[in-house]
């Protein structure tokens, strides 16, 4: 057994938390406060070339595996850019894969390389109003028109969308009532956000708000067949390929943000005088401090764990999920214990400590709540009987 | 709105605790319990006059309510008396509202028991079937007191399926009893056994009488695990001002003086609840069998806790039986399962709140 990252990964490590340092609490803030898209930093990222870090070398990226892409995802969310940061790139680092697995060659050559390169943005498109977690009962519907897909329907929350030329999307081709196994008949599309057939409009929300995430309205949207991801109604088995990872990225942020927020929350105690003595040295204080970097270090093992299985091809279902629940558990009581340490400071946006409150919060409900994760392993790894 | 104990309340809080610390200190009661003795104590309880406090004088007792009943219990859980006889014959008394015969003897103890898991809400028991010559079979586990009770009270289903109670003489030779260790040795509870036992009708409303038995259940093990938890934290403050580390009291550490102050919030909400609900059954207002439900699955789930939170400030010697906090450790933990655990009162809570 072996603790130690590689020197590739402790250099990735290094080398992304010097670009990040450059992108300061303040401009986080200000990006926040203005729903502003960070554009700088975004560009910073895509020219030092980190954007192509998963994709595969033939198509312009480095195609290194998820331990590299979450240690990245955590230094840019630990360096105080939070889940701003974090969901800027979050998609162009890991999102295409299952167009990486599944897409045809043209697709793959056409918009892999203008993803590393940072001009090509892209959103995912699964959740809808009727559907959250119970993902299968989406109804957006692709209907065949010779070799184009007709689609109408509605998504909710696509993050990005607004900043988007392209849009993962998932649809159903048939029916639920219709399809064979609930799973079945849900269809994967990678296709232009055509805005003359889709109508964007943001969500206002408690936070992350340099990133917007939107409602869909689609009102006969044309797709052609080359858009099409793999084949028709295999979308859903596309899409579960790539949740473990996506569980372990979230995890890494959601670990960032608390490592962030644990590093103010000791500043400001060992800074802030009150009864002539540093609050720090209150064990009121200073135990709720100490016992969250206890968590997110036994989070951020759990996690590492995870990454490395994942990247051996061994199955990792288990440990992505549970490192998500203990790192957003983790990341966002640490998170809280800030705020509280920094008293009324706290709850102004000067101390960046309530952005990091908001987003934190975010990671125990999206991309999957923490009572899905429980719901996982009762049923899959203790064996225990489906309770929904 | 006045929400305070009246003088006379407060008077006989006072007489109580006094007759107890004087009655039953540490050193009396572990010889009780080292001798396996549970009747000493119900014996001289009742002939000092307060078994039948709470129970209405046409019931044989004394006058008052379920306050009262509840104060006694709060002092009971309090000095960890042996007390199981004399709850069961609590929760059993409305049962034999007709039989005046019966109610003093069985206040002055031996007592009555209901027959059901002592563990179980009693309005949840299963009933044993009635035979047509009056006998009743069957075995129910963990009844509460079974050991030391004269008579069972025994919910009862009659060929036709109404429910009854019926009256069982725990003497006859068709009841078999087995005891069983708890590892809380101030209250016991035994396996009883009925092989076509004789039995008698109440004539009661069984059903009223068990939901009744509920929700007095209910308030009282929360009022005994109230008072267990207030001795847990004077146990632990003492000791936490008398035990030096680092060359200063244990106390002086905010951790340790927080996870007190902390254990004071949860007592002092037991106690607004527990108050506030026992007027209410007592009124049998609208919600009132809601409020006990509540009563029970806070207080004692919170009860638990502080136990665990008072052996923590005690680190080490509160692991022994030298100290007496195991006393009310064991005490609460019991508390906690007694007549339903939080987890079945708050699914009784849910239930009646008409989610999904
Ligand atoms: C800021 C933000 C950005 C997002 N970005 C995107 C995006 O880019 N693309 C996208 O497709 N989606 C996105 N989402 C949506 C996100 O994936 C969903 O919010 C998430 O999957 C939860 O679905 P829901 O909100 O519909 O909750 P619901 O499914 O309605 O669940 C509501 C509550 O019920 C609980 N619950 C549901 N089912 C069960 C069960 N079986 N057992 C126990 N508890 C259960 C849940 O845990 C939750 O607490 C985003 C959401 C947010 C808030």
């Amino acid at each position: 057994m072996d603790f130690e990252l590689s020197e590739d990964q402790s250099t990735i490590r290094k080398s992304v938390a010097e670009l990040a340092a450059r992108f300061d609490d303040q401009y986080w803030m200000e990006k926040d406060e203005r729903h502003e898209f960070p554009s700088e930093f975004y560009e910073a990222v895509a020219s030092a070339g980190w954007l192509g870090l998963t994709t595969p070398e033939e198509y312009g990226g480095h195609g290194y595996g998820i331990t590299e892409a979450s240690l990245l995802l955590e230094e840019v969310s630990a360096s105080g850019g939070g889940m701003n940061a974090a969901s800027a790139i979050h998609l162009s680092i890991f999102g295409m894969h299952p167009v990486i697995v599944h897409g045809s060659d043209q697709m793959k050559k056409e918009n892999l390389p203008r993803i590393v390169a940072g001009d090509l943005h892209v959103c995912f498109g699964v959740t809808e109003p009727g559907a959250g977690l119970d993902t299968t009962r989406i109804t957006t519907f692709a209907k065949r028109d010779g070799s184009d897909y007709v689609v109408n329907g509605r998504k909710v929350w696509i993050s990005k969308a607004q900043e988007s030329e392209k849009i993962l999307l998932l649809t159903r081709t048939a029916k639920f009532e219709d399809s064979p196994k609930k799973t079945a008949g849900l269809t994967l599309f990678f296709t232009d956000l055509n805005r003359d057939a889709v109508d964007i409009r943001p969500i206002r929300k408690m936070g992350r708000n340099a990133i917007s995430s939107n409602e869909l309205f689609i009102d006969d949207l044309r797709i052609p067949e080359e858009d099409r991801v793999g084949e028709e109604g295999q979308g859903f088995k596309y899409i579960l390929d790539g949740l473990n990872p996506e569980r372990m990225l979230i995890a890494a942020e959601a670990l960032g943000l608390g490592r962030a927020a644990l590093r103010r929350a000791v500043r400001y105690g060992n800074e802030r005088e009150v009864f002539g003595r540093p609050i720090g040295m209150n064990q009121g204080l200073q135990f709720p401090l100490a016992d969250s970097l206890a968590h997110l270090d036994a989070a951020e093992l759990s996690l590492r764990k995870a990454t490395w299985l994942y990247d051996q091809g061994l199955p990792c279902a288990r440990e992505a999920n549970t490192a998500k629940y203990l790192c957003a558990d983790a990341g966002f009581t640490a998170a809280d214990r800030a705020l509280q340490t920094h008293g009324g400071m706290g709850y102004a946006e000067e101390y960046h400590v309530a952005r990091y409150f908001r987003e934190a919060r975010l990671l125990r409900i999206a991309p999957i709540s923490q009572e899905m994760v429980l719901n996982f392993l009762g049923e899959h790894v203790l064996g225990m009987p489906r309770s929904y | 709105m006045q929400w305070t104990l009246s003088e006379e309340q407060v008077a006989y809080q006072e007489a109580l605790r006094g007759w107890l610390g004087a009655t039953a200190p540490s050193a009396v009661l572990r010889s009780w319990l080292d001798a396996g003795d549970v009747e000493t104590f119900q014996r001289s309880f009742a002939a000092a006059g307060w078994s039948g406090v709470g129970i209405p004088e046409e019931l044989a007792g004394q006058g008052g309510g379920l306050v009262e009943l509840a104060l006694t219990c709060e002092e009971l859980g309090r000095s960890a008396a042996p007390s199981a006889g004399w709850l069961a014959t609590v929760l059993a008394v409305p049962a034999l509202s007709g039989r005046k015969d019966l109610l003093a003897a069985a206040l002055a103890g031996p007592g009555v028991a209901l027959l059901l898991p002592a563990e179980q809400v009693p309005a949840t028991a299963r009933p044993l079937p009635l035979s047509s010559d009056g006998t009743l079979s069957g075995e129910i586990p963990r009844v509460l007191a079974g050991g030391s009770a004269a008579r069972f009270v025994v919910p009862a289903v009659a060929p036709d399926g109404v429910l009854q109670l019926r009256l069982v003489d725990a003497g006859a030779q068709q009841v078999h009893l087995s005891a069983r260790t708890l590892l809380d040795r101030s209250r016991s509870v035994t396996d009883v056994r009925l092989a076509a036992a004789p039995s008698e009708p109440l004539d009661v409303d069984a059903s009223a009488v068990l939901a009744e038995a509920s929700d007095r259940a209910a308030l009282l093990v929360a009022a005994d695990a109230l008072g267990a938890s207030e001795r847990m934290l004077e146990l632990a403050v003492e000791y936490s001002k008398q035990r030096h580390q680092f060359g200063v009291p244990i106390g002086s550490f905010q951790a340790v003086k927080h996870a007190a102050a902390s254990m004071l919030v949860g007592i002092e909400a037991a106690r607004s609840v527990t108050y506030y609900a026992a007027a209410s059954v007592d009124a049998q207002g609208a919600d009132s069998s809601m409020h006990a439900a509540a009563t029970k699955a806070q207080v004692t789930a919170d009860a638990a806790r502080a136990a665990d939170t008072a052996l923590t400030m005690h680190g080490a010697i509160g692991y022994t039986w030298e100290h007496d906090l195991h006393l009310f450790y064991k005490r609460v933990k019991l508390d906690e399962r007694l007549a339903g655990s939080p987890a079945a009162w708050n699914e009784r809570l849910a239930d009646a709140l008409q989610l999904v």
